[in-house]
């Protein structure tokens, strides 16, 4: 439908999930600023960070090691307070949210418990946030996001028996038992090797379109940012701040073509130079 | 040969298939069995051989006959002996769990008891044996005392380290679904611990053989160690070696029990097997 021409919009309406635009947004970041202090010295994370993510959409955080993603994911996860600044996610503060069971993390690391199989581990923290639900209640569930995750017949194993890439697979089931509207990952593929990795994004921008989730995704790959992302945000260091958004203009559903859409190259291509621009200026800083 | 992961973990949850689980622990068994069995000949031909007075070293032999005719007080005195193991160490254990449980989660009261623990742990602690003897008599409490003292401190050390061995994302999580400290301790954190805690209970249970031994030195009316010390006045050092024996026995069957726990608490944790690694 839409030719690279529309590359000013955001995106080509979606398959699923409301269009970004006439989406209220989801997640809001207003004037974010985290400091950590060691001892005696403070020393400044983020500062002023401004985000706003509409619901149904799936936003990219990319910048160089140290600009704080992370921290910003941390706090919209309401792990961490920041210094100043508000943050709502569905209207409600993170920590209220992660009462109701809104927000779904997803981290490097599987972190499964080894001694559990795959469909007690999606059910655990199920589990751990709903007391009321019942074991088998919580454990159909559980199998069910298995099978949307693509681990149909790895129930049964523990941890030890699955590979990298589908203990991920197990870690992303863990967070969608929880049905919450926001998926935070933090470098979800980071550990995996590169065709894994590649797989990976496939069956997340698939489990994406199905659940029409909220997705913010913490990575280091300009490629896997525009394979998969709306919204691109950059950061810069010293402070950690958004440095520039950048709208993906590919058109959904995005298939293995999308790769050799003019739009992918343009945009990747702009990453790029922002990416090395912010990786400059943190040399000056430092 | 190296077995493999899996298969070990299976055969662990179906139950188990004892002849080839039967055959394997023969094959573990006999290399050691030939190696000790060439000792003793090789003991027995040289105390022969130089005609070595037994006062010095008995023969292999005369051990044996020291165990076949003393075999009443000596199972008399192992069993005295096995009591205070028994108690000691599982009033060790359950100090030790405590102790690593109270650093985890009151953590400001944990960082002023750590250091204390560690500054206690540099008192040679055999010296304390008189003064236990001193406070609480001949019988049972200052030996039990003594194994808690000695036996408790690899426990809390292991205990701590699994406890503290849990990711810090995976406690990320936990907060993430509104989990609290106490709730994290109980459903991740001591269910991580467990194969290092088992380490600690394996460290702990030959501390605690050594504890008995030590405490029945210092004073007893009872157990090996006793019999040691009054054998050894009287020269009979047949007897000496008769008990030495019994108390190995007692060690090895003590640890092996600890060991057999573990695959009941711990199907899960890959066996550490120090023969087996290439």
């Amino acid at each position: 439908m839409s030719g690279p021409t529309s590359a000013a919009h955001a995106a080509a309406p979606a398959r699923s999930g409301p269009a970004p635009d006439a989406a209220p947004p989801h997640i809001v970041a207003r004037g974010i600023a985290v400091e950590f202090s060691h001892g005696r010295r403070r020393q400044r994370v983020l500062q002023g960070v401004d985000l706003s993510v509409p619901k149904g959409s799936f936003v990219s955080l990319i910048g160089p090691s140290g600009c704080g993603k992370s921290t910003l994911l941390k706090v919209l996860a309401g792990l961490i307070r920041p210094t100043s600044g508000s943050v709502t996610v569905a209207g409600t503060a993170p920590q209220e949210a992660v009462k109701h069971r809104m927000i779904g993390l997803v981290f490097q690391d599987a972190t499964l418990l080894p001694w559990k199989s795959a469909a007690e581990n999606a059910a655990f923290l199920l589990m751990t946030a709903d007391k009321t639900i019942r074991r088998g209640a919580a454990l159909e569930r559980a199998h069910a996001m298995l099978q949307l995750v693509g681990l149909e017949g790895a129930e049964f194993k523990r941890p030890s028996q699955l590979s990298g890439g589908m203990r991920q697979r197990v870690a992303i089931a863990r967070a969608l038992a929880l049905d919450p509207e926001v998926l935070l990952m933090d470098e979800p593929f980071g550990a995996l090797d590169a065709i894994t990795r590649e797989e990976m994004s496939r069956s997340l921008l698939d489990i994406w379109q199905r659940t029409g989730k909220t997705v913010v995704l913490v990575t280091h790959s300009i490629d896997e940012a525009v394979f998969l992302s709306r919204e691109v945000h950059v950061m810069g260091t010293g402070p950690g701040r958004i440095i520039e958004t950048l709208p993906i203009a590919l058109p959904h559903p995005r298939t293995d073509e999308s790769f050799s859409d003019p739009a992918f190259g343009r945009a990747e291509a702009r990453l790029r130079s922002l990416l090395i621009e912010s990786h400059r200026g943190r040399g000056s800083d430092a | 040969m190296n077995r493999d992961l899996a298969t070990a973990d299976d055969a662990a949850r179906d139950g188990r298939s004892p002849a080839g689980d039967t055959l394997r622990a023969l094959g573990e068994v006999v290399p050691a069995l030939a190696l000790l069995a060439g000792t003793l000949i090789v003991w027995e031909a040289a105390i022969r051989l130089f005609k070595i007075s037994s006062f010095v070293l008995p023969a292999p032999s005369a051990i044996f006959v020291a165990l076949v005719e003393n075999r009443v007080p000596l199972a008399v005195a192992a069993q005295a002996t096995a009591v205070e193991v028994l108690f000691g160490f599982v009033l060790a254990a359950v100090v030790g769990i405590a102790t690593a449980l109270v650093i985890v989660r009151f953590e400001r009261f944990g960082k002023a008891l750590y250091p204390l623990i560690v500054l206690f742990q540099t008192v040679p602690k055999v010296a304390l044996a008189p003064l236990l003897i001193l406070w609480f008599g001949y019988d049972l409490t200052p030996k039990v005392a003594l194994i808690v003292i000695i036996a408790f401190f690899p426990v809390a050390i292991d205990m701590l380290a699994g406890l503290q061995s849990v990711e810090p994302s995976f406690v990320a999580l936990m907060q993430s679904v509104g989990a609290g400290r106490s709730e994290i301790l109980l459903r991740v954190r001591i269910p991580h611990s467990l194969p290092h805690l088992i380490a600690g209970l394996k460290v702990a249970i030959t501390f605690s053989v050594i504890g008995a031994i030590v405490g029945e030195f210092a004073g007893a009316s009872a157990g090996l160690g006793y019999v040691i010390q009054i054998a050894s006045t009287q020269l009979d050092t047949p007897q000496v070696f008769a008990a030495l024996v019994v108390v190995s026995v007692l060690g090895l069957a003590f640890y092996y029990a600890v060991e057999f726990s573990e695959r009941l608490l711990v199907p899960w944790a890959p066996k550490f097997d120090a023969t087996h690694r290439t």
